[in-house]
């Protein structure tokens, strides 16, 4: 049987024929907890990503409960199961009590492996985050940062989390556009290698930090960014995972994965965000 | 075609204001008003543009009416001019071209901001409105964020460092401190500059500007009225406008702000001069690697080499081969958004006209250049202004 376990996105990973396996790298008391900025959604969507880079050919999944369905489907390309369509779904995705996914086919029984455990997080920490991301969800509270609605930030979801762009003849464009060069729509659409190497970046401190993130950048000892030149060509910037050491030099390759970026009007924003591999 | 002059032109001291809109708007429109050496009555201005970003949002419709109204000009077509940070340069270009077209003959074009009566929280949202919100914005960028971005790919591309841009802080302050009108009028030292607190690094606390109050004002005319207010007119020979893609990641380059390029181009050719003919320039340092690419850009420098530029002291006043930033520029006479544009312009029309305090002259100045850039480089405005019509 194929099997095997590895890093993957920035998560642990454990893997054969019939499942995919995700588990948060960082655990508290024994327990898997989620780094500061994932959740169940993006260990989801890390699972699924993993099923489709072994070249397997996934129609929908049935999602459990504490994955956002629209998220996953925005990042994946791939819907989530409901009444109609459960039945052909063969794949299911379960969570656990703690900061582990699993992705399985359909009335498989296995055994899940132990992973080995990477990182203990510090208890005060993990506690100051949870805290700042369970406040910033809060419908009381009220950001003053950037505002973009939910319908803003919806529309341009697919090419936020799964970097959709456009060909447009020789020129490929990300983000897409509405209209063409020639003052066309055009659909065109491709999705861009989640790879890139650094052109430039910066860390803002906590203080010159946006506002949106001024609960949790203190704690994180402020934003770092980056500017990419992707490998397909276009340019982007991406802020960097907060689970990960950020030592950057301009040249390094960055993959990027879904993580959570801030919370408004009770809404995650989720998008890419790069780690250094 | 007619040609353009200012012929009056003042402000507000920028900085920390207790007076409110209204009231600063009325002192810079005062002081632009009292500045016309000839007879000068409010009932000759026929339009008026006014540069605003409507910081806080405390007026954001109608801004420029409710300031018409307390400066006597109640009647006067104005409008609010928003192009972030270049608002009031455009405001300017608005009146050039409103008298270039023959609709008016007397037009007043201003900017102003109030910026400090806000929560920090506030205040750094609306600092980051002007940004690419749906992407820069959601990958943690604020001005600094994506300026440190371009300085930080300066230093790789080019023989350029942090160095040179505390040579820039250096200077700026150093003008700056001869100003009376500066936000911050203080001498800074390099050692002090250089272990400045880190904003955005490799930018730090002396790399960018401060937030400020303020209001700018002045008053064009057209060729044939303005003997009735001066016998020193300061001459509007050319003005260059460009935008650019918003955000940083869709431009082929972030170490050369190409709206500028492209605005300067113009404002040369129209007024038949070269980079070598300016004397001073007002340039928009909102942070010290946007002067350092601004004189590559405006043709100061060649490509690649603002670092050496500043290093070398070319831009210090009376020194160098062009003053850069005799005001002590954004850096040090401060930053109200809408304001800076019209406020470059009262800088070079008292510089022109040789009515600078001690100190802070430059000398035999003939003709002069003002930069106003919107956010991160998304639009640009250049005007040559010089002593002579042409």
């Amino acid at each position: 049987m194929i099997s095997g376990t590895d890093v993957w996105k920035g998560y642990l990973l454990a893997w054969d024929e019939t499942y995919t396996l995700i588990q948060s790298p960082f655990t508290r008391d024994g327990a898997r907890v989620f780094g500061a900025d994932s959740d169940h959604t993006t260990l989801a969507i890390a699972a699924l990503q993993h099923r489709i880079s072994l070249g397997e050919a996934i129609e929908c999944v049935s999602l459990a409960e504490g994955v956002n369905g629209s998220i996953f489907t925005m990042a994946t390309g791939v819907d989530m199961a409901d009444e109609v369509t459960y039945d052909s779904c063969k794949w299911d995705l379960l969570i656990g009590d703690d900061a582990t996914v699993v992705l399985i086919q359909r009335d498989v029984q296995i055994e899940l492996p132990e992973l080995e455990t990477y990182v203990e997080v510090d208890d005060d920490f993990h506690m100051a985050i949870a805290n700042a991301w369970e406040k910033e969800l809060q419908d009381g509270h009220v950001s003053q940062g950037a505002y973009v609605s939910s319908s803003q930030y919806i529309e341009g979801g697919v090419a936020r989390m799964a970097l959709s762009g456009q060909q447009f003849g020789e020129l490929l464009v990300w983000p897409p556009r509405q209209l063409n060069e020639k003052g066309l729509r055009e659909d065109g659409r491709v999705s861009l290698t989640p790879v890139g190497n650094v052109a430039s970046w910066t860390k803002l401190s906590a203080a010159g930090a946006p506002s949106e993130f001024s609960l949790r950048a203190p704690l994180l000892g402020g934003l770092t960014t980056v500017l990419l030149d992707l490998e397909d060509g276009p340019k982007g910037v991406f802020l960097m995972v907060d689970d990960e050491e950020n030592e950057i030099k301009i040249g390094d390759s960055v993959e990027l994965v879904v993580r959570r970026i801030y919370a408004q009007e009770g809404m995650i924003r989720y998008g890419l965000r790069g780690r250094i591999i | 075609m007619v040609d353009v002059a200012v012929v009056g032109a003042g402000q507000t001291k920028f900085g920390n204001h207790s007076l409110g809109l209204k009231g600063m708007w009325a002192e810079a429109a005062l002081n632009a008003f009292q500045s016309v050496d000839g007879d000068f009555s409010p009932s000759q201005i026929d339009e008026a543009f006014i540069g605003s970003i409507a910081f806080g949002g405390s007026q954001l419709g109608n801004t420029a009416a409710l300031l018409t109204e307390h400066s006597a000009m109640d009647g006067v077509p104005v409008r609010r001019v928003e192009n972030a940070c270049a608002s009031s340069g455009f405001a300017f270009r608005d009146a050039w071209m409103a008298i270039k077209s023959g609709q008016a003959d007397v037009v007043v074009a201003g900017g102003i901001e109030k910026m400090n009566d806000l929560t920090p929280e506030r205040k750094r949202f609306w600092l980051g409105v002007s940004g690419d919100t749906e992407w820069e914005r959601l990958a943690g960028l604020t001005f600094p964020g994506t300026y440190a971005l371009m300085a930080r790919r300066h230093f790789h591309e080019f023989d350029s460092n942090h160095d040179d841009l505390v040579h820039i802080s250096v200077k700026n302050h150093a003008h700056g401190a001869m100003n009376p009108l500066a936000h911050i009028q203080k001498q800074v030292s390099f050692e002090k500059a250089a272990g400045g607190f880190m904003v955005a690094d490799p930018l730090t606390l002396y790399d960018c500007c401060p937030t400020s109050d303020g209001a700018s004002c002045v008053i064009l005319a057209a060729d044939h009225v303005v003997k009735q207010f001066t016998d020193t007119p300061v001459w509007v020979r050319g003005s260059g406008a460009a935008s650019d893609r918003l955000a940083l990641h869709d431009r082929p380059s972030i170490t050369q702000i190409k709206a500028t390029a492209e605005a300067s181009k113009k404002a040369y050719q129209q007024s038949g001069i070269t980079p070598r003919d300016i004397d001073l320039a007002e340039v928009h340092d909102c942070f010290t690697i946007a002067e350092l690419m601004a004189t590559e850009d405006l043709g100061f420098a060649k490509r690649g080499e603002g670092g050496a530029f500043a290093r070398e002291g070319r831009g210090v006043l009376n020194q160098g081969d062009v003053t850069i930033n005799s005001s002590g520029g954004l850096k040090s006479k401060g930053h109200p958004l809408g304001a800076t544009g019209t406020g470059q312009i009262v800088e070079v029309f008292k510089q022109l006209r040789g009515e600078v305090a001690d100190g802070r002259q430059v000398r035999d100045a003939e003709t002069a250049l003002t930069h106003n850039v919107g956010g991160s480089g998304a639009t640009c405005a250049v005007h040559v202004l010089g002593r002579g019509r042409q």
